[in-house]
């Protein structure tokens, strides 16, 4: 009787489960549909009543006008430079400080662990005016180095603190064993200890990317040079015309969400398991 | 090997030291990083705070000047008000929402990996297209949103929602819920994976009811994970400028006009970079006092 009734009860609690699920699913993909949806109409089919679906005359004009009329390519070549810049730097920089603060003892580590934490609660709005004036001041407005360095001060806290969390996972006898055949350190870190975090890597690699690439706010202020515009700014800019273009808007969405959402679908195991990492060492 | 590891004094002096420096050697790239770009930005905005100065040649100190101007005018605390408001209702739904689906996804099969996909969309697209997006649904006259209430016969005329006084504030804070709940829904689920499932399997032998083990077995269990999500949460949207610009620009009125667009006003706008900074110390003390309250709060209720 128990039994059944248990039985009763989960497959109760599995339609519930997947009832909350779909739900769901379907608010966030009517918004990401429609975008798809729009991207593919002539402008004169995106302001029909009642809105259509599906359009009777599918197009991609909106996609090949991006690459023609409007300077996508440059803005798609500068979002790139950039947010591989930031991820380069801040994975090198948080896989040197993970292997650091789990591989040694020394003075000052917890306060460095804490300030780590700490930097995520500033609130990035603070430095927009400092920066603003700073990179002014070390010419590097208008730089690719310049919103590096910027995106990376946003990443580095995070990727750091996940690495933390992969290094904690892999023994420290793998590095000893690899010293005492006679490997330095520099090579039991690069060669032994380095590739068993691919999962840590690949975690940081894909928050920094996605920070990087999304990021409008300081781009909008830091950035003048059309030449150095990135995507988002890009799509903002389609935005501010005094007739907004809604296929070719979505269109230039599309393109900018489709990177990551590729990016997330084959490292998602990776990322998954990159949180569980930073949520154990908690 | 553990020769090797206690610090004896045959050991020579300059593998010792080796041994001190290496160390700082692989933290040192990213100390100087977060120096150089947190730290140093943080005490300078401080100092421009207590300047009148276009940041070019203009520096006049005027001392706590710009922080008694913020705090004599009443406009400031309503936006605080406006800011906080928001900040809530849009936490308290990301947490609703997060823990239900990480909770929901936490099983295994093909299907559920094709939800966590799909449910972790929003997360993944720019801030940027979110607000166009839904710039676009709710657009008065061609928006889908309009057209299916009328056509369902919810609405009788349409409503130009983001220039409305009623419905521009839940617009906004429902296109920041739509692109934030995924960061607790993932790290929720993440929490949930590394926590044994045996002791929620032992809560339900035992006769609990679904919300008795959330309450008791589940939460608990992962509280730590939840405690910094919520305050990593509360300061991301506390100072969110994007979707709120590009949706309302803090209109109608000032009716969404949450203090990090004020922020960008005063210097952007009005040029009055003082103040500005100001006001930024102040919505950076407001974030370390929520901090604070959630630590004291979360952390005495054990």
């Amino acid at each position: 009787m128990k039994t059944r009734s248990l039985k009763k009860k989960k497959i109760l609690s599995g339609i519930g489960t997947y009832t909350v699920l779909i739900v769901m699913a379907v608010i966030v993909l009517i918004p990401i549909l429609w975008m798809v949806s729009t991207s593919v109409k002539l402008e004169s089919e995106t302001i029909t009543i009642p809105p259509q679906w599906i359009p009777d005359h599918p197009t991609l004009e909106s996609y090949k006008r991006l690459w023609s009329e409007y300077p996508f390519a440059v803005y798609f070549k500068n979002s790139i430079i950039i947010s591989l810049g930031a991820v380069i730097l801040s994975v090198g920089f948080s896989c040197l400080a993970g292997y650091g603060v789990t591989r040694f003892r020394f003075r000052g580590k917890q306060s460095f662990l804490t300030f780590l934490l700490v930097t995520q609660m500033f609130p990035s709005i603070m430095m927009l005016i400092p920066y603003y004036k700073v990179l002014s001041t070390y010419q590097l407005k208008d730089t690719y180095l310049g919103m590096i360095l910027v995106y990376i001060s946003f990443t580095i806290p995070f990727c750091s603190w996940m690495m933390v969390g992969f290094f904690k996972t892999i023994p420290l006898e793998l590095d000893e064993a690899a010293i005492i055949d006679g490997c330095s350190r520099w090579r039991a870190f690069r060669q032994i200890v380095l590739p068993m975090t691919l999962p840590g890597i690949s975690s940081s690699a894909i928050y920094a990317f996605i920070t990087a690439w999304n990021e409008y706010m300081f781009a909008q202020i830091l950035i003048n040079n059309p030449e150095l515009k990135t995507v988002p700014l890009g799509i903002a800019e389609l935005n501010g015309f005094y007739k907004i273009l809604w296929n070719d808007m979505m269109a230039a969405s599309v393109i900018a969400s489709l990177p990551l959402i590729i990016l997330f679908v084959f490292l998602q195991k990776y990322f998954i398991s990159g949180l569980t990492a930073g949520a154990v060492k908690q | 090997m553990s020769l090797q590891r206690k610090d004896k004094p045959s050991f020579n002096n300059r593998a010792l030291n080796m041994r001190q420096i290496t160390p700082y050697l692989f933290i040192t790239p990213a100390i100087i990083a977060l120096a150089a770009l947190v730290v140093y930005p943080l005490l300078y905005g401080m100092y421009i705070s207590l300047f009148e100065t276009n940041l070019a040649n203009k520096w006049n100190f005027v001392g706590v000047k710009n922080y008694l101007s913020i705090f004599s005018d009443s406009d400031f605390f309503n936006r605080i008000w406006i800011t906080l408001k928001f900040t809530f209702l849009v936490i308290l739904i990301h947490f609703l929402l997060g823990i239900l689906l990480g909770i929901a996804l936490n099983r295994k099969g093909k299907t559920i990996t094709f939800f966590r996909v799909i449910l972790i969309l929003p997360w993944l697209m720019p801030d940027v297209v979110v607000a166009l997006i839904f710039k676009w649904l709710l657009n008065p006259l061609y928006g889908l949103i309009n057209n299916a209430l009328l056509d369902w016969g919810a609405i009788e005329s349409n409503i130009s929602w983001l220039s409305d006084e009623f419905w521009a504030f839940f617009c906004i804070v429902a296109v920041a819920v739509w692109k934030g709940y995924p960061l607790v829904m993932v790290n929720v689920l993440a929490a949930l994976q590394s926590v044994s499932s045996d002791i929620y399997e032992a809560a339900k032998v035992d006769g609990a009811s679904g919300l008795q083990t959330l309450l008791r077995v589940i939460l608990p269990s992962i509280k730590p994970v939840l405690t910094t999500t919520l305050i990593l949460d509360t300061v991301w949207w506390f100072k969110h400028y994007t979707i709120i610009q590009l949706l309302t620009k803090g209109g109608p009125g000032n009716d969404t006009s949450i203090i990090s667009i004020e922020i960008y006003k005063q210097a952007f706008e009005y040029f009055k970079y003082g103040k500005a900074a100001a006001i930024s110390v102040v919505v950076f003390l407001i974030c370390l006092l929520i901090t604070k309250l959630y630590r004291r709060f979360l952390e005495s209720e054990d």
